[in-house]
């Protein structure tokens, strides 16, 4: 007789410009919902504080008024600056959040009413203040997008909350940006590159987080200008057709993790190794490249 | 799934294990994923209430309307509708994007605001455009393809963000839908 039959509990729902699915275990199946339901709320509440598509949004605050005058954020919103900061200063400029300003330009992110041109806006994250008293400053005109380090801390932070209400299990998966933890082996697959039907299964996940970038099957369809990549020093798009899978402690860090490999490919070693991360990387010619820092390993696909 | 996922892939190692000369791919023609059921999604979203159908047939002149005044085709009609006791909403509809098909369930409040969104439904497929590209081509014969199910232990999928554009769509002309005829 089995006396503690495990409740699984899978939801999905579209948030952060995704689908959001969230996944637990758990013996009382109420505590589960309820539990489900709490995480779901703290990405929601990522999603209002950091969309850059949400004029109410605490970026859009800042983006708005934080050249002319001290804006006060959230906590939330106050940490995933603190940490674009510290990315940014580790990996000398390559992970830069004021990306938008390009972004804005070539139509990826929708233009504002006060957005005029990108040339107005030549600050870096470099140029952004954190005072102490949790109020933000630009110290040049410069814009922010979160999309590139929003979606890992929302994960992070529905993972927290699930721990919190007592889950023995769970996993979040924010369109392929995804944290599980618990004692069970979660198994992971990567779409294909260019057979967007097929999958390349990844060493499995037990307490960890994995993240993807990828310039997907549909490149060659795809107007360049849309590319969503770029690279923080040079300003230039990232157009080579790659997959990248980052592994990390955070989800947040893999979110991040991703561009950095995306910009340095190889030469990202020596950051993966720093943050503890690991990198998997797929060509289009199907060579696969696995590393974490000082392994690095080949492979080919078929 | 020991067929699909090479022994050596497995476990918790920090490190990413060697690549084998070949790696396995997985096919998945047909990924799928269901959330919920009706009565699940409606006591996810209005938990301990109860629901009456609606029958809900729009006149010509509404569906134009919805058409004009909110510049949304109306994509379908049989939505599924039902009233809470409280005087809520909850709505079922389907969206097809590029590649799938979404069935999924919006909650509307009795003050008519949305009060959750929950996907009950995902599944996807690729067309003969995609599967005879000659890319695509270059696999036959040469890959070690097994075709699966994905079935419950394969639930976590990574790659290139997904959006969900086509729901957020979907939700707005719900809204329009419900500004027209449900609104008292």
């Amino acid at each position: 007789m089995n006396l503690c039959l495990k409740n699984k509990i899978r939801r999905c729902r579209p948030l952060l410009g995704t689908y959001v699915e969230v996944a637990v275990e758990h013996d009382d199946s109420g505590q589960a919902q309820a539990a489900v339901n709490a995480a779901f709320a703290a990405v929601e509440r990522v999603h209002k504080l950091m969309s850059f598509y949400d004029p109410e949004s605490e970026i859009s605050r800042l983006n708005c008024l934080a050249a002319q005058q001290d804006v006060v954020v959230s906590v939330e919103t106050y940490h995933v600056l603190q940490r674009a900061k510290e990315l940014y200063e580790r990996t000398q400029g390559i992970f830069d959040i004021t990306v938008a300003a390009e972004l804005l330009e070539r139509g990826v992110l929708p233009k504002p009413a006060f957005f005029k041109k990108q040339k107005d806006y030549y600050g870096r994250t470099k140029d952004i203040v954190l005072l102490p008293d949790r109020s933000v400053r630009f110290l040049q005109p410069l814009q922010i997008d979160l999309g590139g380090i929003a979606k890992g801390f929302a994960v992070d932070q529905a993972i927290e909350v699930l721990k919190q209400n007592g889950m023995d299990n769970g996993c979040v998966n924010a369109g392929g940006d995804m944290r599980c933890f618990g004692d069970e082996e979660q198994p992971v697959l990567v779409r294909h590159l260019l057979a967007p039907d097929q999958f390349l299964p990844l060493p499995a996940l037990k307490d960890a987080a994995l993240a993807t970038s990828a310039n997907f099957y549909e490149y060659e369809e795809k107007d360049p200008l849309l590319c969503a990549q770029i690279h923080g020093q040079t300003r230039k798009p990232l157009l080579a057709p790659l997959s990248v899978s980052v592994r990390a402690q955070s989800c947040l860090v893999a979110d991040a993790l991703t561009k950095i490999v995306f910009a340095l490919k190889k030469g990202s070693a020596a950051v993966l190794s720093e943050f503890g991360a690991a990198a998997f990387i797929v060509y289009p010619d199907d060579k696969i490249l696995c590393y974490d820092g000082k392994l690095l390993r080949k492979g080919k696909l078929g | 799934m020991s067929m699909v996922i090479p022994k050596q892939w497995r476990g918790g190692s920090l490190r990413f294990v060697s690549v084998p000369g070949i790696v396995l791919l997985v096919s998945a023609p047909g990924f799928a994923a269901t959330y919920l059921t009706v009565e699940q999604a409606q006591q996810v979203i209005f938990p301990g209430q109860n629901f009456t159908a609606v029958a809900l047939i729009l006149s010509e002149e509404n569906q134009k309307a919805l058409e004009t005044q909110y510049g949304l085709p109306v994509h379908s009609v049989k939505q599924k509708i039902w009233r809470t006791e409280q005087g809520g909403f909850f709505i079922i509809d389907k969206v097809i994007g590029k590649h799938e098909l979404i069935t999924y369930a919006v909650g509307i409040n009795p003050d008519g605001s949305i009060r959750q969104v929950e996907v009950m439904d995902y599944r996807e497929a690729y067309g003969d455009a995609i599967r005879q590209k000659r890319w695509r081509r270059q696999f036959i014969g040469k890959t070690a393809a097994s075709s699966l199910e994905l079935d419950a232990d394969i639930k976590n999928i990574s790659g290139a963000t997904l959006s969900c554009r086509h729901v957020t769509e979907g939700v707005k002309r719900i809204m329009s839908l419900y500004e027209l005829v449900l609104k008292k």
